[in-house]
């Protein structure tokens, strides 16, 4: 099963003092860090043509955010282009790994496919995709799903065959038919480890447009750190990977949120919020008390 | 089956066995393991009856057989006089860990039967709250299970066993997870409920004299290969006191068991 999430140690936890003890002693290793950066590329230790000052990078986001504005296009094409490479690379994933999971026959003949396909670096294929599809948005989409498919294929593949063994004789004791057991059973029970493979695969998503538009070069933001590079602005490139670090983080928050909703019943927020609304929804059907 | 056919207690009527067996046998995996043979019994209605025995003696394979869960490689099986070949409506079973729906609410769990006989009722659900404080979970029926204690949730999985409104209760080592206080308390609720809904109980255990305490007879089971040693009768009236568990005779009954199981 994959796990999107890392752990570097304790998070925020603990009282008010020692929580701003460390958001202070975190703010002084950033300040420190950036103002080091800052001195080394003013003083010339670090090349300030490959590593543009922190002031600088600031510039340039102010200008093509604000007085250029020309980072706007190219993050809806790219956003656009993950959104609908996701959606589409997700919906075969899982419904690939639902159908190769709840088929037997050939769930016994797919794992040495599934080995080749995991050992083999997905991204080696755009080329051929480009090949086959054209320049355009297609072929693009279609290197986007191919990264991301197979995080939800594996994981709903894993979370359909490893269904509890106990769980589905109980089923079975109690007259369950299939169609039953898939939908109150085998598909429930999977959508925590589905969400997992969704989240690797929407970050997947985000580094698949950019290989796609350093192939393709004639607009987002891959092609734009591209154009920023060859004409040496550094600084402009700068911005845009940082954006890519907004993006991204806010990729990860949004399906932690996500998550929180789908698969509530792995947090105890999601458990407690939802409990009420049963209650509520129980209450409101006059139901038995 | 012989040495069951000198008994009986009651009016023939009631005598008719619920569930029986004879020369029941199981065995896995090509032939190698012999999980049990020559099983012959009959439980006639409302009795309870327990089957104590080490690990591995074939006490769960037995309970998934009568179930209808797996099929017996010899031997036969019935259940109200009918041959077992697939798990039937009246006859319900309660695992050793809880095995609830984590997504489900307590409530939602114990109708998981009823959903699965078809629509769900009214009736349905008034019985299901009121099994849920039957078990003394009425302010619990909108908690997750991972919102409960192990007791809680194995308290909600009694429920749900008793929802499917069988009257063949099958019930393997239900409370064996637990502290000894709440599996007594929960012992002695079980008793109460099923004597009050008139089922046919049989309860595994590894315990001895928690067999001995429960049940109207005690199938003592011994391993390699897996058989009934033999069957105890247990004399006590009942509702039974607690108290009775220092007896010399409960203490002799024990006695009886444990030699048989020491011999093996
Ligand atoms: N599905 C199976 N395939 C192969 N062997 C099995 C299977 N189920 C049980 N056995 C074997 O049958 C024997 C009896 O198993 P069973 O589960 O009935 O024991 P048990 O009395 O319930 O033990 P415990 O008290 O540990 O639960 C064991 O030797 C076990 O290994
Ligand atoms: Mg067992």
């Amino acid at each position: 099963m994959a796990e999107a999430t890392a752990s570097l140690g304790p998070s925020a936890s603990g009282g008010l003092y020692l929580r701003t003890r460390r958001w202070l002693t975190h703010a002084a290793i950033f300040g420190t860090l950036i103002l080091a950066w800052e001195i080394g590329t003013r003083t010339e230790l670090l090349d300030p043509l490959f590593y543009p000052a922190p002031s600088k990078i600031i510039t340039s986001f102010w200008r093509i955010y604000v007085t250029q504005g020309n980072i706007w296009k190219h993050l809806y094409v790219s956003i656009g282009l993950v959104l609908a490479g996701f959606a589409a690379g997700s919906i075969l994933g899982i419904t690939l790994g639902s159908l190769v999971g709840l088929n037997p026959l050939v769930r016994r003949f797919i794992k040495p496919y599934v080995i080749v396909l995991e050992a083999t670096p997905r991204i080696a294929v755009a080329p051929l995709l480009i090949a086959a599809l054209g320049f355009g948005a297609q072929s693009k989409i279609a290197i986007i799903m191919l990264v991301c498919f197979f995080a939800p294929f594996i994981n709903t593949l894993s979370g359909v065959v490893n269904v509890n063994e106990e769980k589905l004789e109980l089923f079975k004791s109690l007259g369950a038919s299939k169609m039953q057991i898939l939908k109150k059973l085998v598909l429930p029970e999977a959508v925590p480890v589905i969400m997992a493979g969704e989240r690797l695969a929407l970050t997947a998503a985000l580094s698949g447009v950019l290989v796609a538009e350093f192939i393709q070069r004639d607009q987002g933001i891959g092609a734009l750190i591209l154009t920023y590079t060859r004409n040496l602005n550094m600084a402009s490139a700068f911005a845009c990977i940082f954006t890519l670090t907004i993006i991204g983080f806010a990729i990860f928050k949004g399906m932690e949120l996500m998550d929180r909703y789908i698969a509530f019943w792995s947090h105890e927020d999601g458990m407690t919020r939802v409990s009420q609304n049963r209650n509520v929804r129980w209450a409101k059907q006059g139901w038995a008390r | 089956m012989q040495r069951h056919a000198v008994r009986s207690k009651a009016s023939p009527d009631q005598n008719a066995p619920v569930v029986s067996g004879s020369g029941v046998g199981k065995t896995f995996a090509s032939g190698t393991v012999i999980a049990l043979e020559d099983a012959g019994f009959s439980v006639p209605k409302g009795r309870f009856n327990s089957l104590v025995g080490p690990s591995g003696c074939g006490k769960s394979t037995l309970l998934r057989l009568i179930s209808g869960l797996i099929e017996p490689t010899s031997g036969s099986l019935q259940v109200h006089g009918e041959e077992v070949t697939k798990p039937r409506q009246d006859v319900a079973m309660m695992f050793q860990r809880a095995t609830l729906l984590e997504w489900r609410t307590a409530i939602e769990n114990v109708l998981l039967p009823s959903e699965i006989g078809g629509r769900v009722t009214s009736e349905d659900r008034t019985r299901a709250m009121e099994l849920l404080k039957l078990v003394g979970l009425g302010d619990f029926a909108f908690s997750f299970p991972a919102q409960l204690s192990g007791g809680m949730q194995q308290r909600v999985a009694l429920a749900r066993l008793l929802q499917t409104g069988a009257d063949v209760l099958l019930l393997d080592e239900p409370f064996g997870a637990l502290d000894e206080f709440t599996r007594e308390r929960l012992n002695v609720e079980l008793l109460r409920i099923v004597t009050e809904i008139e089922a046919t109980t049989i309860f595994v255990t590894h315990n001895i004299a928690e067999a001995i305490f429960l049940a109207d007879e005690v199938y003592v089971m011994t391993p390699r290969p897996g058989r009934i040693a033999k069957i105890i009768d247990v004399p006590f009236d009942r509702p039974r006191e607690l108290s009775i568990q220092t007896s010399p005779e409960f203490n002799h009954l024990v006695e009886e068991a444990r030699d048989i199981l020491g011999a093996h």
